[in-house]
């Protein structure tokens, strides 16, 4: 397939992901820039779809279109309780002191600035050094990884310490999450309709996301995706106003926030007993210890997620039982 | 059939443009998500034509997965109040 026929398609969606960005970032109401935001993601979606990362497109369709628009319009709800709109009176922005604007010069001088030496750094690795001998690698090596899709080998295999590490980065974001304090009890009751998507919803995204994590195998996929799809199910459920929404109480919610960490050094550390190097899976192995990790990985990522969206440590079913209780009782009256 | 594919893919593209139009213009912010709705309904055919157009069919679950979370991204817009404490 040729691709200069696309060219009049490419066009339009460079155009439209840079305006969108540029009146994402221009726009003085909260609000609107996060719709804009939103639909930035989506066209951004596509657009890793057209340049064939359809790994990419699948974590920044999750993440970027779905879960972090709902995570900004709930944060922007909680702003501005009770005002739908908020906006912002431009004059006052832009009549703020000097500062401001020196400061707005400056944070764009030094984007231009990374933007340029990235630039430069690109073109200066395209001419100099043959840029395929990491593709070789990884395809030399992939029959010894344990799976066939080459984003999952380099991720839980050849380079597994970059996950762990990264797994490490959100179990601090969410002991930040939980010392935030308890949270607000939740949302009023949906309504009929909202309650029946719900319903609808909730089942296909837990299937989406068991079966993205399955096919990380050998085909796009994997624990990160897996895991936004799995969170994206728990704030549906939050957002109609039920009281459990898939997280676990009190110590179970300890151990499965933990576990994407925990699995991935107790690997880790067997194998080292055994006289392997860390995380150097046995070839015959790999394959099942790559989904065992992974599997605990979605686990962590999801509850991560769903937390940063509830914005603190869940309270305890009994209590919500009785907030609920309390509710239908305020509503009968 | 990769003409028909090429031409529906431009033709999306261009639906994906005006959308994008009401998305800037609003002028409420129901209109700014419907418009964006529309959108995601768009990218979904979109990455729909592209997985046959460049023989690519993981794109068929990048379809997937954006169909199913526009669905959560308008739940949250249309979002209920968050309840009070009493």
């Amino acid at each position: 397939m040729n691709t200069t026929n696309l060219l009049v398609f490419d066009g339009l969606l460079l155009f439209s992901i840079v305006g969108l960005a540029w009146a994402s970032l221009a726009t003085t109401d909260e609000r609107r820039s996060v719709i804009l935001f939103m639909a930035f993601g989506l066209v951004l979606a596509v657009a890793w779809g057209r340049l064939l990362a359809p790994d990419v497109a699948l974590a920044e369709a999750a993440i970027g279109a779905g879960l972090s628009g709902a995570l900004l319009l709930a944060a922007v709800r909680k702003q501005s309780p009770g005002s739908s709109h908020t906006h912002a009176n431009p004059d006052r922005n832009y009549s703020e002191s000097g500062a401001k604007v020196v400061l707005q010069w400056l944070v764009t001088l030094l984007c231009a600035a990374l933007a340029g030496t990235l630039a430069w750094a690109l073109l200066h690795a395209l001419s100099s050094a043959p840029h395929d001998t990491l593709p070789r690698a990884i395809s030399d090596n992939l029959v010894a990884s344990g799976v066939s899709n080459p984003v999952t080998a380099v991720l839980l295999n050849f380079r597994a310490y970059d996950t762990l590490l990264e797994l490490a980065v959100l179990l601090t974001a969410v002991l930040g999450i939980f010392s935030l304090g308890q949270t607000t009890p939740g949302y009023q009751p949906a309504g009929p309709v909202f309650d029946g998507l719900v319903r609808w919803l909730v089942p296909v995204l837990i299937l989406t996301a068991g079966y993205l994590l399955w096919v990380g195998a050998h085909a796009p996929g994997g624990a990160f995706q897996a895991g936004a799809t799995l969170a994206a199910a728990g704030v549906v459920l939050r957002l109609t106003g039920r009281s459990r929404i898939g997280l676990p109480d009190g110590f179970v919610l300890r151990i499965i926030m933990a576990a994407g960490v925990g699995v991935f050094l107790l690997v880790g550390l067997t194998l080292l007993l055994l006289g392997r190097p860390f995380l150097g899976y046995p070839p015959a192995w790999a394959g099942a210890l790559i989904l065992l990790i992974e599997t605990a990985a979605m686990l962590s990522i999801a509850a991560t997620l769903l937390l940063a969206f509830v914005g603190g440590q869940p309270q305890s079913t009994a209590v919500n039982a009785a907030a609920n209780r309390q509710r239908e009782e305020n509503s009968r009256c | 059939m990769t003409e028909l594919l090429l031409l529906s893919a431009t033709g999306l593209m261009l639906s994906l443009f005006l959308g994008l139009l009401r998305v800037l213009l609003g002028p409420s912010a129901g209109d700014r998500m419907l418009a964006t709705q529309l959108i995601g309904t768009v990218g979904v055919g979109m990455l729909l034509v592209l997985s046959v157009l460049l023989d690519e069919p993981a794109l068929i679950d990048v379809a997937l997965l954006l169909a199913l979370l526009a669905a959560v991204a308008a739940a949250a817009f249309t979002g209920q109040q968050e309840a009070r404490h009493d």
